[in-house]
């Protein structure tokens, strides 16, 4: 497997070391709006401080990296490769557009925790469990350390190799569309396919449904969820995250009063039993 | 005491300790039981009661914050109180079950309200540039949620197990509640951050697309993903062949370009 790191120099080797061992402690922080952002920002440091010098960039870059990311952790490393390609061409290059690193991690990270949840968490750990398990009860004292090495060897493998990958396919990839001048027509179509992840991502992980119904003399005469569910499916999911890009962008709202709000709303609407 | 201690340890350790090293698995109950067995000298028990609680929490995968309890905290007060009172599964499981669920509430409790805020801090101190405090708050978060999460247990074997059931029933239900709610309202501020960076008038409607398939027809996210590829891939080869009509001298011919794009449009397939 050394061949994939063949042409890479030491210095760029120890980067991606550091990014192997600094997305382990991926979900460290993880919150609600954000999930892995701190994470994958802490990932990317050795990078960023590898290719901005100055000061202004560095802080694009950080800023950039602190967006919303989640993904299976096996799988992080290969994202953080790709980005750091592409962070690499950025700094090299006057007329990169920044906003296609965004939009091709946020292409990226939909479709492999797919992938990454069903292998790893659905296939292998209950290969690993049901090996475990067998043992333990047959007094085994050995059966956890099995279990660990059964699930850890392959992820750790993945994780190891996966950032190598995604790190050179991402350079010879990138740099030879620059070239030809074609980096915004690649930036649109990442971020359509990015927009399009988000907007399924939308749907299946903002969640809120209505609870209270309309109730007249002891019987239900509207069902609330029913009725919004017949207008649009998700239409409470949509509407919300509509409304708060909307603060967001038109609005210039922080994002600390959006997760507060969101906070206090949601506990009153349960509170008082809409929710 | 130092069961007390050794407990609240064990599920820092372990519960904790898997959120910081890559979700590793330290925190299943074939793990914990037999280290809480092993700790208060009775690694036979601890090894059989975690095999069986593995085998009743198998299901239970903390996928994206989503989940239906969370097996560390449950089997590590499970296999001690088991360990106590010299019973077997029989002690264990009664305790388990219920204990999982109030683990994860509390779990979503400190993930939502007191992690959960600190979100914008984290794009205060990125807009600063300032890494030194990037990075102390990533850790420093970590180990606060953590220490805090590891008191239940420390108390609980304090208190014992009949006295921890009762002390759990007066949580209110509808705080638990709300803050669920609320972890599942959340995720719309990240993805309207996301939406913040990617959003452009022209391809604006790809997000409803996207929104809509998997509303109205259940598709999972990869399926949607290589919809959004084959689109994209539509789109780019569109743009390409204005890109070299703009580029070329309006005298070139049409036929020239279709044959010469084959292996760059290969390029935009892989990044789509």
């Amino acid at each position: 497997m050394s061949k994939i790191t063949a042409k890479l120099s030491a210095e760029e080797k120890k980067m991606l070391r550091q990014t192997y061992w600094r997305s382990f402690t991926l979900y460290s922080a993880v919150t609600p709006a954000k999930q892995g952002a701190s994470g994958f920002e802490y990932s990317m440091m050795p990078w960023i401080n590898h290719f901005y010098k100055n000061a202004a960039d560095k802080k694009d870059a950080l800023v950039r990296h602190m967006a919303y990311f989640n993904t299976n952790l096996a799988m992080s490393p290969f994202i953080m490769g790709v980005t750091a390609s592409m962070e690499k061409q950025n700094s090299e290059k006057a007329d990169f557009n920044a906003e296609s690193i965004n939009a091709i991690k946020t292409s990226l990270m939909g479709p492999l925790a797919g992938i990454g949840d069903s292998i790893f968490w659905g296939v292998l750990r209950v290969i690993a469990g049901g090996i475990a398990i067998s043992l333990a009860k047959s007094g085994n004292f050995l059966a956890p350390i099995i279990f660990l090495l059964i699930f850890n060897i392959p992820v750790q493998l993945v994780r190891w190799y996966g950032g190598q990958l995604g790190y050179t396919l991402g350079s010879s990839y990138i740099s030879d569309l620059y070239e030809k001048g074609l980096i915004n027509i690649m930036t649109k179509a990442a971020s359509i396919v990015g927009l399009m992840m988000v907007g399924a991502m939308t749907s299946s992980m903002v969640k809120l449904s209505v609870k209270w119904n309309m109730v007249m003399g002891g019987k239900t005469i509207l069902k609330t969820q029913d009725m919004l569910n017949q207008i649009f499916i998700g239409i409470l999911p949509l509407g919300i995250t509509l409304l708060c890009f909307w603060l967001l962008r038109k609005k210039n709202v922080s994002i600390n009063w959006l997760i507060l709000g969101t906070l206090v709303i949601a506990i009153l609407l349960a509170l008082v039993g809409i929710v | 005491m130092y069961e007390a201690f050794a407990v609240a340890i064990v599920v820092f350790l372990t519960v904790g300790g898997q959120e910081l090293l890559g979700l590793t698995m330290l925190g299943r109950p074939i793990v914990v039981g037999p280290l809480i067995g092993l700790l208060l000298g009775d690694l036979p028990t601890g090894l059989t009661i975690g095999a069986s609680l593995e085998t009743i929490f198998m299901g239970i995968v903390n996928i994206g914050g989503a989940s239906a309890a969370e097996p560390g905290l449950a089997s590590a007060l499970a296999v001690a109180f088991a360990i106590n009172m010299h019973g077997g599964l029989g002690v264990a499981l009664p305790l388990a079950i219920p204990l999982g669920i109030i683990g994860l509430q509390i779990k979503t409790l400190l993930y939502v309200a007191v992690v959960g805020p600190f979100a914008s801090r984290f794009d205060t101190l990125a807009a600063e540039g300032n890494e030194k405090g990037i990075v102390r708050l990533h850790f420093g978060l970590w180990g606060l949620q953590w220490f805090l999460y590891a008191l239940i247990p420390f108390f609980a074997m304090l208190v014992g197990s009949s006295a921890t059931q009762a002390a759990l029933k007066l949580i209110p239900a509808v705080i638990v509640h709300g803050l669920t709610v609320a972890g599942n309202v959340l995720p719309a501020v990240g993805m309207a951050m996301l939406m913040k960076i990617l959003w452009d008038k022209n391809i604006s409607v790809f997000y409803f697309l996207g929104f809509l398939i998997v509303a109205y027809f259940k598709i999972p996210l990869i399926a949607v993903a290589v919809m959004g590829v084959i689109i994209a891939i539509l789109i780019a080869q569109r743009d390409f062949q204005i890109h070299q009509l703009q580029a070329k001298p309006a005298a070139a011919s049409a036929v020239d370009h279709s044959g010469e794009s084959k292996s760059q449009q290969e390029d935009d397939d892989f990044f789509g």
